[in-house]
């Protein structure tokens, strides 16, 4: 009985890396000035791209499985723990995908992770990022080419890539 | 004789009471059919299968918008914030060298 219990106790820490409550992100975010929460997948990424019909510019949107994107940004420093980064970093680790990035200097840090590349397809990528008064978690699974971002513009999104502070759209979606 | 005077008792004509009429009336009402519990479910059903559909039909429409909005916030975003990495990780080249 004890070793069944023990086998279990072991088994479940490796379920629970399986999955994770994006939605626990939020926390990180209870003093931020901005925030924008937005997870998609599933039936509601299947209605958006839905959406988007034949355009040949948002194809690529179709081979999307999650999308999950949380950014804060803050008036101070200090303002958010980043051992609450943990269990995000933890949860890309344990997904197994390619570490491609890592960055860290003053207290601060970029990684990015990349998914591996399924029947000549890429995959999808995750960059955690870390600043004083920002942090931003990216997670978008699926299939993904970096140059797909950049039709955005000709589906009526403007290029924003220029201006950092620009980054949030102005109605933060909060969840 | 007893017998006569017997029947004649039991079949003497009596004035209805007063109420007779409206409890004969009572009985014998028919419901309207359009007043049948039946027929008011019936009529609430189909009304339910007309207005029910294209109210969630609309509700799904408004989600998928507001799902499509955010998904193309969610790149921008996404966008932006590679622009970002590509520019630290630039920065971080040049200073080592």
């Amino acid at each position: 009985m004890k070793i069944a219990l023990l086998m279990l106790a072991a088994t479940v820490p490796v379920v629970a890396q399986q999955t994770f409550d994006f939605k626990s992100l939020e926390k990180l975010g209870a003093k931020a000035k901005d925030s924008t929460n937005i997870s998609l997948e599933g039936d509601t990424l299947k209605m958006a791209a839905g959406l988007f019909g034949e355009d040949k510019d948002a194809a690529f949107v179709k081979n999307l499985k999650a999308v999950h994107v949380h950014a804060y940004e803050f008036e101070k420093e200090g303002q958010y723990n980043q051992a609450d980064l943990s269990a995000v970093r933890a949860y890309v680790k344990s997904l197994n995908w390619a570490k491609i990035l890592d960055v860290k200097e003053d207290g601060e840090f970029t990684e990015m992770y990349g998914q591996a590349p399924h029947d000549n397809q890429p995959g999808g990528f995750a960059i955690i990022t870390a600043e004083p008064k920002e942090v931003t978690v990216i997670f978008i699974s699926g299939s993904l080419k970096l140059s797909d971002l950049s039709k955005l513009q000709n589906l009526g999104v403007p290029d924003v890539t220029g201006s950092r502070s620009s980054k949030k759209p102005e109605d933060s979606k909060k969840d | 004789m007893n017998l006569e005077d017997d029947l004649r008792a039991a079949l003497r004509r009596e004035p209805a009471p007063p109420d007779f009429t409206a409890k004969v009336m009572r009985r014998t009402r028919v419901v309207s059919i359009w007043h049948r519990p039946v027929t008011l479910a019936i009529a609430a059903a189909i009304a339910a299968v007309a207005i029910l559909p294209p109210a969630y039909e609309y509700r799904q429409h408004q989600r998928a918008l507001e799902a499509k909005d955010q998904l193309i916030a969610a790149l921008s975003i996404t966008q932006t914030q590679l622009q970002h990495t590509k520019q630290k990780l630039l920065q971080n080249t040049r200073h080592r060298q």
